[in-house]
C-alpha cells in the first residue's frame, strides 16, 4: 500500500513536471516577449556564475592532469598527457562538472527565489500587475539557463585546459603552443559538438527543474527550502541521465 | 433570516450602481468545498468588509474576483464583465482598474521600491513616458508618506513600511476598486491603526470602492460601511458593524466577543 | 539604468568570449582535419595497411600534410589508400616519393609517411600513385634487436671459454712447432681488437644517440620517448658494452698467452718443447684459434648488422657524415 502511494506520487510529480515543460513550450512562442528580463537573467545566470564555474573548472583541469600523470608515466606515454586531458575535459568532465556546479548554484537559487516569490504571493502580484508570471519568470529563466550554460561550458573548458597546462608544467616543461597543439591535434568535431549540444539540454533541464520546484513550492519557508534542495538533487540526477542518453545517441549515430 | 435580509438588500441596491456583483459562486479544492453559493454586491464608493475565520475561503473568494483562481460555478461581474469568461488580455484590462493589496505585501525582493512601483505601471500602461512614470511614483509614495525610501530594497524596510509601499503600488494605477487581503495581519496594533487610517484617507481622496478581508475587529469597526460574515462558504449575515454586533445569531456573536 | 547598461556590456563580453572560444576550437580542429584548406588526392598501394583508417594523418618528411580519405581493397594482396593532401604540397611531393605506413610513437595512431627520394622526378598531381615501401613495424625492430643482443652474448661466452681452454691447456706449447700458428694468432688478435673497437664505438654512438634523444626531437626521438622502448635500448647497449669489455679481456689474455709462449721459447724451456711435439694438440689449438677467428668475425658482422639495422641506419649515416666532415675540415 505504502509503496503504491510512493510510486503514485512519483508518477504524479513526473506528470506535473512534463505538464510544466509543455506549458513552457506553449508559452515560449507567443508574445509578449520579455526580452529585457531575459537579458537580465542571462546576466545573473551566466556572467555571475562565471567565477564559480571558472574556479572549479581550473581546479578540475589541474587536478585531473596531476592525477593522470603517474599512470601516463607508467605506460611511457607522458607526452600524450595534454591530449588525454584535453579529450577528457572537452568530452565529459567539462560538460558534466560545469552542469553540476551550475545546477548547484542556479538550480537552488531558482528554486528558492521562485519558491519564496510563490509563498509571498509575488507571483500572484505579477499576474495582477498585468504580467504573465510564467513568461516573465519561468520562460526567461529557462531560456537564460539554456543559452548560458553552453557559453559557461566553453569558457570553463578554456579555463580548465589552462589549469591542465599549468598541471603539465608542474613536473614537466611544455610550451603553451606545444600544449595547445597537442590538445587540438587529438580533438575532433565529434568530441566538441556532442558535448556542446548536450550542454543545451543540461541547461534546459537545470532551468526547467529549478523553476518547476520553485513555481510549485508549498506554502511556508520549509517549502522554499525543500524546493531549492530538490531542484539541485533532481537536476543533478537528470544531468547524469541526459549524459547517459547523450552518449548512447552519439554512439548510435556513430559520432564516437 | 439571512436570506430575507439578502433579498431586501438586493432590491435596495439595484438602483445604485454596483461595481462588483457575485452570484452563486462555487469553488472547491478536491473534496474541500470552500465556497458554496456565495452571493455579494458591492456598490460604488462603499467599503465592504468580509469577515470570516481562517480557512473559511475569504482569500479564495478575493482571488476568484481578481481572476487568480477560476470558480467552479457562478458569475463575478466587474465593470459589467464576467471575470471567469474573460481571456487573458481582457482580464488584464479589468485588472488595470482594480488594485489588490496582498496579505504578504508581495513586494518584489529583487527590485528597489521605485522599480516595484514602476512595474505595474509599465506593464499595464505601456505607453507612458519616463517623466510620467517618475512623477506618478513620487505621488504614490507621497500618499503613503515614504518618499525617502524610493531607492531602498524591500528587505531594508519594516513591516509597516512594506505594507505602505505595497499600498502605494496598488494605488499607482488609480484603481476604481481596491481589494485588501487582510491588510492588518502581522502588524502591531498601532501600525495597523495607521494603515487603516491610510486606507480611509485614500478611499476619500480617490473615491475608490474597497473590499476588505479581515478578522481584525478594530479594522472592521473603523473601515467598514458594511460587513459580510462568511461562514462555511456562504454569506451568513450582512449588516453594518453596529447591526451585527447586536445580532442574536450565535455564530455571528462569536466574532464580536 | 546606467548599471543595467554596464551589466549588458559585461554580459555581451561574456557571451562573445564564449562563442569566440567555440569558433577558435572549431577552427583549430578544422585546420587539423584539413577541412578548410583545399586539398588534392594522391594514392598509394600497400600489401598491408597495418590498421590504417580514414582520417589518419599523412606526413611528408615528418610534416603534417593531410589525412587519409579512404581505403579500398583492390584484390587480396593490394590495398589502395587515397589521401587528401594539402594543396601547398603540390610543388613539393614528387611522383617518385616513397610512401610507407608508420606509427605515431610506439602505440599511437598509424600514419602514412611520404619521404622524398633523392632523385629527380616529376611533381605529383591529382590522383597520382606513389611508390610504396613496406616499413618495419616496431615489433620486428625490437625482435631483431633482441636477437642481436643474444648473439653477442653467445659469442662472448664462446670467446671466453676458448681463451680459458688455451690458458689452462699445457698442450698449447706445441703450437710453436706450427709455423702458421703465430700468424693465425695475430689475425685472431687483430680481429678481436677490431671487434672490441667497434663495440666500444657502437656503445659510444648509442650514448650520444640517447643524449641526442634526450635533448632533441625527431622521429627517432619520438620513438625513444617511450619509456619501455628506451629501457629496452638501454639494456641492448649495456649488453653490447659488456660484450666489448669481455672481448677486450679475451684479447688481453690471449696476448698474455702469446707473450708467455714467446718468453718460454726464448728461454728454451724443455717442458714446453716436449709438449709442443704432440701434433694432435697443435691440431686442436689450431681449431680453437679458427673458432676464435670465426667468433670475432661474427661479432664484427653483428655490430655491422646493428649499424644497418632499422631506425639507427639514418642516424649512423649522419654520424659518419659528421665524422667525414670533421676529418675534412683540418685539411
Amino acid at each position: 500500500m505504502n509503496r503504491d502511494l510512493a510510486s503514485y506520487k512519483f508518477l504524479d510529480d513526473a506528470g506535473d513536471l512534463f505538464r510544466f515543460t509543455g506549458r513552457f513550450f506553449q508559452q515560449w512562442f507567443k508574445p509578449r516577449y520579455e526580452i529585457a528580463e531575459f537579458i537580465r537573467q542571462c546576466y545573473i545566470v551566466g556572467y555571475k556564475s562565471l567565477p564559480l564555474i571558472g574556479l572549479t573548472a581550473f581546479i578540475m583541469g589541474l587536478v585531473l592532469t596531476m592525477q593522470l600523470r603517474p599512470s601516463m608515466l607508467k605506460y611511457g606515454v607522458e607526452f600524450e598527457l595534454p591530449a588525454i586531458v584535453g579529450i577528457a575535459i572537452v568530452r565529459e568532465i567539462g560538460p558534466v562538472i560545469t552542469a553540476l556546479i551550475f545546477a548547484g548554484k542556479i538550480g537552488s537559487s531558482m528554486g528558492a527565489e521562485l519558491g519564496s516569490m510563490k509563498v509571498t504571493e509575488q507571483i500572484d502580484a505579477m499576474e495582477v500587475s498585468g504580467t504573465n508570471p510564467f513568461k516573465f519568470l519561468v520562460v526567461t529563466r529557462v531560456m537564460a539557463t539554456t543559452f548560458m550554460l553552453p557559453v559557461l561550458l566553453l569558457l570553463g573548458d578554456a579555463i580548465s585546459l589552462y589549469g591542465s597546462y599549468l598541471g603539465v608544467n608542474i613536473r614537466g616543461d611544455t610550451s603553451f603552443t606545444l600544449f595547445w597543439m597537442q590538445v587540438f591535434k587529438n580533438l575532433s568535431f565529434n568530441d566538441v559538438l556532442p558535448a556542446f549540444v548536450k550542454s543545451y539540454f543540461f541547461g534546459f533541464a537545470v532551468g526547467m527543474i529549478g523553476c518547476y520546484m520553485g513555481y510549485t513550492s508549498n506554502k511556508g519557508t520549509e517549502g522554499v527550502g525543500s524546493s531549492a534542495n530538490s531542484a539541485v538533487v533532481l537536476s543533478s540526477i537528470i544531468i547524469f541521465f541526459l549524459d547517459l542518453l547523450a552518449v548512447q545517441i552519439t554512439d548510435v549515430l556513430g559520432f564516437n | 433570516m439571512t436570506e430575507v435580509q439578502q433579498a431586501t438588500n438586493k432590491d435596495q441596491t439595484m438602483s445604485i450602481t454596483s461595481v462588483l456583483v457575485i452570484r452563486h459562486l462555487y469553488k472547491s479544492f478536491g473534496k474541500n468545498h470552500v465556497l458554496i453559493d456565495f452571493n455579494l454586491e458591492v456598490h460604488k464608493g462603499e467599503s465592504v468588509v468580509i469577515l470570516g475565520k481562517s480557512g473559511s475561503g475569504k482569500s479564495v473568494l478575493i482571488k476568484c474576483v481578481i481572476g487568480l483562481l477560476k470558480p467552479d460555478q457562478g458569475t463575478i461581474e466587474m465593470f459589467g464583465q464576467n471575470i471567469p469568461d474573460l481571456d487573458h488580455e481582457e482580464i488584464d484590462q479589468v485588472r488595470a482598474r482594480v488594485g489588490f493589496l496582498f496579505q504578504s505585501n508581495a513586494l518584489y525582493d529583487s527590485m528597489t521600491v521605485r522599480n516595484n512601483l514602476e512595474f505595474p505601471l509599465r506593464r499595464h500602461w505601456i505607453k507612458v513616458t519616463q517623466e510620467e512614470v517618475n512623477s506618478m511614483v513620487i505621488e504614490a509614495l507621497e500618499d503613503v508618506g515614504l518618499t525617502h525610501t524610493i531607492d531602498m530594497m524591500p528587505e531594508e524596510l519594516s513591516g509597516g513600511m512594506r505594507k505602505r509601499i505595497a499600498l502605494a503600488r496598488t494605488l499607482i494605477l488609480r484603481p476604481e476598486i481596491i481589494l485588501y487581503d487582510e491588510p492588518t495581519t502581522g502588524l502591531d496594533p498601532i501600525t495597523a491603526k495607521e494603515i487603516i487610517g491610510l486606507m480611509r484617507e485614500i478611499q476619500a481622496k480617490y473615491d475608490t470602492t474597497s473590499v476588505i478581508i479581515s478578522h481584525d475587529m478594530n479594522c472592521i469597526r473603523t473601515a467598514s460601511d458594511r460587513v459580510i460574515v462568511l461562514i462555511d462558504g456562504k454569506c451568513h449575515a450582512i449588516g453594518t458593524y453596529e447591526e451585527l454586533k447586536q445580532s442574536d445569531d450565535p455564530k455571528v456573536k462569536h466574532f464580536f466577543e | 539604468m546606467e548599471k543595467q547598461g554596464i551589466n549588458n556590456i559585461k554580459l555581451g563580453a561574456f557571451v562573445l568570449s564564449g562563442l569566440g572560444f567555440l569558433v577558435l576550437l572549431l577552427f583549430m580542429i578544422g585546420k587539423n582535419r584539413s577541412l578548410f584548406g583545399s586539398t588534392y588526392t594522391l594514392k598509394a598501394r600497400f600489401e598491408n595497411v597495418q590498421g590504417l583508417v580514414p582520417g589518419n594523418n599523412i606526413r611528408f618528411s615528418g610534416i603534417e600534410a593531410g589525412t587519409v580519405k579512404n581505403i579500398i581493397i583492390l584484390n587480396d594482396t593490394t590495398i589502395e589508400v587515397t589521401m587528401n593532401v594539402e594543396k601547398k604540397m603540390l610543388n613539393i611531393i614528387r611522383k617518385n616519393a616513397l610512401a610507407s605506413i608508420g606509427t605515431e610513437g610506439l602505440v599511437g595512431n598509424k600514419v602514412v609517411n611520404i619521404i622524398a627520394s633523392h632523385e629527380e622526378g616529376e611533381l605529383a598531381t591529382e590522383g597520382d600513385l606513389l611508390v610504396t615501401k613496406q616499413a618495419l613495424s616496431p615489433d620486428e625492430m625490437l625482435q631483431k634487436l633482441n636477437k642481436t643482443n643474444e648473439e653477442i652474448e653467445l659469442i662472448t661466452k664462446e670467446l671466453m671459454s676458448t681463451v680459458q681452454r688455451i690458458n689452462s691447456s699445457s698442450a698449447i706449447w706445441s703450437l710453436l712447432n706450427d709455423p702458421s700458428l703465430p700468424r693465425n694468432v695475430k689475425i685472431s688478435l687483430g680481429n678481436i681488437q677490431l671487434a672490441t673497437g667497434k663495440a666500444a664505438l657502437a656503445a659510444e654512438d648509442f650514448y650520444t644517440l640517447i643524449a641526442d634523444v634526450k635533448n632533441g626531437q625527431g622521429s627517432v626521438g619520438r620513438i625513444l620517448t617511450d619509456t619501455s622502448y628506451a629501457q629496452n635500448l638501454k639494456d641492448a647497449i649495456l649488453k653490447i658494452k659488456e660484450a666489448g669489455t669481455e672481448a677486450d679481456a679475451v684479447a688481453r689474455e690471449l696476448s698474455n698467452v702469446v707473450s708467455g709462449i714467446q718468453n718460454d721459447i726464448n728461454s728454451g724451456n724443455g717442458a714446453i718443447h716436449s709438449m709442443l711435439k704432440d701434433s694432435t694438440v697443435t691440431q686442436s689449438i689450431n681449431t680453437s684459434l679458427e673458432n676464435i677467428r670465426q667468433g670475432t668475425d661474427r661479432f664484427n658482422q653483428n655490430m655491422e648488422a646493428l649499424k644497418h639495422n632499422f631506425l639507427f641506419r639514418g642516424y649512423f649515416k649522419k654520424l659518419e657524415k659528421q665524422k667525414k666532415k670533421e676529418l675534412v675540415k683540418p685539411e
